[in-house]
């Protein structure tokens, strides 16, 4: 995988930071989730199928997005840097969570109890937005992060024109 | 990035899928089958007990947002995979939104229906789905979306050659601090913004590699990234067929603020007129009026920007004549040996005679001749390839001896007398070279080649190197040198291929041969790059020293590492070879 990534230009660049923009991205796109699940009455089934209560749920939400933003911007690489297409591989990134997590994980995990009716919608909702937004702003977030250029040089000397000769 | 996406054709495509199926559920419902509804499964959560009136069109609005959602994705991730029929290849791709739909939408829907707000599950509950009404009305529905967005979401790059759009440089948004420093005659460091514009599908669609690549939008940045690596000059290629619309009259409101920001802030450009392509109204590289018309573009170009000294008439005759006439690729797309001395003499006479309007206008301009240099090995003593070898290692020369006024070999004259040549390539060793030339040899993995025992040409690789074959250029025209071209589609190779380059460059000159420059082309990726710009897929080749969105690649850093280290050298800093040519 890293091999491909590199190959086709995926991986990211020398100056970028991507898990730390990720994570930033992540987090920060919690707010419009936690809303929706609010609006759905989601939060409440949530914590009610989980045995928490709601602010619990939402703590141990946010470090969960926040790794969940810098996996994201991981996996996807430099096409996480596109302004124009984030927000659809963010969204996609949402939906998965969403087909894993909520859909596959939770009733596995709760003895089949599962969000329905407008909590169901509300949860559906707020992991798509989720990805749409982590999509739609970590371009955004991540430049400001980026090293400079005169210092990334430093490492791509000559012997990058090199073999590594067996031993 | 991973590809370039048209959005708003993806974006109907998807729409109009959704509104197919939409069709196709009614018509089904007229004739008294009555399988799964998505429209009203989606318009019903919106309003649970509206009638009609309301959940019709809340339905169908929402899976047209899918589905243009679903056909970005197509476009992003699945498009031009398959070398099939377009709408093949959406029916394909059909089968991942089926699955979901089958095994997770429309059982999490069943539930988003229930009057209740915590469900139990059991392994039935996700199998609702496959029963025999539900199922088929679900494979046909995603049937026809994909037939339908694989119809529609074609050729998401380029646009008609006779009708373009209404492309230009933006303006300037920034004031850019900072003069462009005399480049003098010390070693050019150079970097290249990707230009070609050949037409394909006979002639009836432009490929635009800078729109692709959105230099039109971006031009502040990109000469700005140019600057921050430390180039100190920029081949830059004018689009011609935007410019150029008609005999005298131009466009140039299209680049005056680019150029008077290289102008004032440089890097000093090399400007490529002519890239692959000719405007609409000349046709192709077959007609005789190409020379003409592109000298009176050329001088009038040296009027408008009289500062710019350096110019590339043509580029790599060559490959533009063989891709055109030989290959059937681009612009004429003929397959003819015939054809290919024609586009071969009309691109040379059209160097020739830019050459000269430019002169003309500023004596002391200086050309660098880009040309792809090739080499072909014979795998086998069976004499058919080794004569097909023969015939390619001595046809690649033919373009720039024409140029150069240099004898080609008896059976290149052979050739040309078949074809009734013999007249006019007598004129052109008539020629005199004006001094200021600069060959310019490009260089990538696959240009050295092996004729195969089906006669066929097969990429070697790098077997002898840019020393060996530029050292067959040097040795036949004995004219300053310069490495004008060269990079590598494998992103994470391509530090060690810019340092064997560099070393090849080194190498060269420690041999006496008066080398002046050095090229990674190009500045950022380019689109279609790996398949010739032959179809408009829009798959981004990694080749740049930036990607897409202008974030640097590793070899763009190791670039400026090079120039860093060796541009203050006195070796560098004062090219001897330059030198004389600019005095």
């Amino acid at each position: 995988m890293p091999g491909f990534l590199g190959a086709h230009g995926y991986e990211p660049g020398p100056t970028q930071r991507p898990l730390l923009a990720g994570a930033i991205s992540g987090l920060l796109a919690t707010l419009p989730a936690i809303a929706i699940l609010y609006a759905f009455q989601a939060l409440r089934a949530e914590a009610a199928i989980l045995g928490i209560s709601q602010i619990l749920t939402i703590a141990v939400g946010w470090p969960v997005m926040a790794v969940a933003g810098a996996l994201y911007a991981r996996l996807f690489g430099r096409a996480a840097n596109e302004p124009r297409g984030g927000w659809l591989f963010g969204m996609a990134y949402g939906f998965a969570l969403w087909a894993a997590g909520a859909v596959l994980l939770l009733p596995l995990a709760s003895g089949g109890k599962t969000p329905a009716g407008e909590p169901a919608i509300g949860v559906f909702l707020s992991l798509v937005a989720w990805g749409a937004a982590l999509g739609f702003i970590h371009p955004f977030v991540h430049p400001p992060l980026h090293e400079r250029l005169e210092g990334a040089a430093q490492r791509v000397g000559p012997n990058a024109g090199t073999l590594r000769a067996p031993r | 990035m991973l590809r370039v996406v048209a959005f708003r054709k993806a974006i109907l495509a998807g729409a109009a899928g959704a509104l197919v199926w939409e069709a196709a559920v009614r018509l089904l419902a007229l004739g008294g089958f009555h399988g799964f509804d998505i429209v009203h499964e989606l318009g019903t959560l919106a309003f649970p007990n509206g009638g009609a009136g309301q959940w019709w069109p809340a339905g169908l609005t929402a899976h047209a947002l899918v589905g243009a959602a679903w056909a970005l994705f197509y476009a992003y991730f699945f498009w031009a995979r398959l070398d099939w029929p377009p709408p093949l290849q959406g029916l394909v791709f059909a089968a991942i939104p089926a699955l979901l739909a089958i095994f997770v939408m429309v059982p999490q829907l069943r539930l988003m229906h229930l009057p209740m707000a915590i469900a139990q599950l059991d392994v039935r509950s996700f199998l609702v789905a496959l029963q025999p009404g539900v199922l088929g009305t679900l494979l046909l529905g995603h049937a026809l979306f994909g037939l339908t967005v694989g119809a529609i979401y074609t050729r998401p790059v380029g646009y008609p050659s006779d009708s373009p759009p209404d492309l230009r440089c933006s303006p300037r948004r920034r004031g850019t601090e900072g003069k462009r420093p005399p480049s003098g005659s010390a070693f050019m460091f150079a970097t290249g913004i990707e230009c070609s514009y050949p037409t394909i599908d006979q002639g009836q669609w432009r490929r635009d590699e800078m729109q692709t690549m959105r230099h039109y939008e971006l031009w502040e940045r990109d000469f700005e990234l140019a600057r921050e690596l430390g180039t100190t000059h920029l081949r830059y290629g004018p689009p011609l067929h935007l410019i150029y619309t008609a005999p005298g009259q131009y466009r140039w409101d299209l680049i005056d603020e680019a150029m008077a920001d290289l102008e004032e802030h440089g890097p000093e450009p090399i400007v490529d007129l002519c890239h692959f392509g000719v405007p609409h109204w000349l046709g192709n590289f077959q007609n005789p009026d190409v020379g003409p018309a592109l000298a009176e573009y050329a001088g009038a170009f040296a009027r408008r920007y009289p500062w710019v000294r350096f110019y590339t008439p043509v580029n790599e005759m060559y490959v533009c004549a063989r891709m055109s006439a030989l290959d059937g690729v681009w612009n004429e797309q003929m397959r003819d040996e015939g054809a290919f001395v024609t586009a071969a003499f009309n691109l040379a006479a059209a160097s020739v005679a830019m050459t000269d309007a430019i002169l003309a206008g500023r004596a002391d301009a200086v050309f660098v001749n880009s040309e792809s240099s090739e080499f072909y090995q014979p795998c086998c003593p069976d004499p058919p390839i080794q004569e097909r070898a023969a015939i390619e290692n001595e046809r690649r020369f033919l373009p720039l001896d024409l140029v150069y006024a240099h004898e080609v070999s008896e059976r290149m004259l052979a050739c040309l007398k078949q074809h009734g040549r013999e007249e006019e390539y007598r004129r052109f060793l008539q020629r005199k070279v004006p001094r200021r030339t600069i060959l310019g040899v490009d260089y990538y993995e696959w240009n050295e080649k092996l004729i195969d025992q089906d006669g066929h040409r097969r990429s070697l690789g790098e077997l002898f190197g840019w020393y060996v074959i530029a050292t067959h250029y040097w040795e036949r025209y004995r004219r300053t040198m310069m490495h004008t071209e060269t990079n590598r589609i494998d992103a994470s190779d391509a530090p060690r291929w810019l340092w064997r380059q560099w070393h090849n460059v080194q190498l060269l000159r420690h041999a006496g041969v008066p080398l002046v420059g050095f090229t990674w082309y190009s500045l950022t990726d380019q689109i279609d790059w790996g398949i010739a710009l032959g179809r408009a897929n829009g798959i981004i080749d990694p080749v740049g020293l930036f990607d897409l969105n202008r974030d640097p690649r590793p070899v763009g850093l190791a670039y400026m590492h090079l120039i860093k280290m060796h541009r203050d050298e006195p070796e560098y800093r004062e090219c001897p070879a330059l030198k004389e040519l600019l005095d």
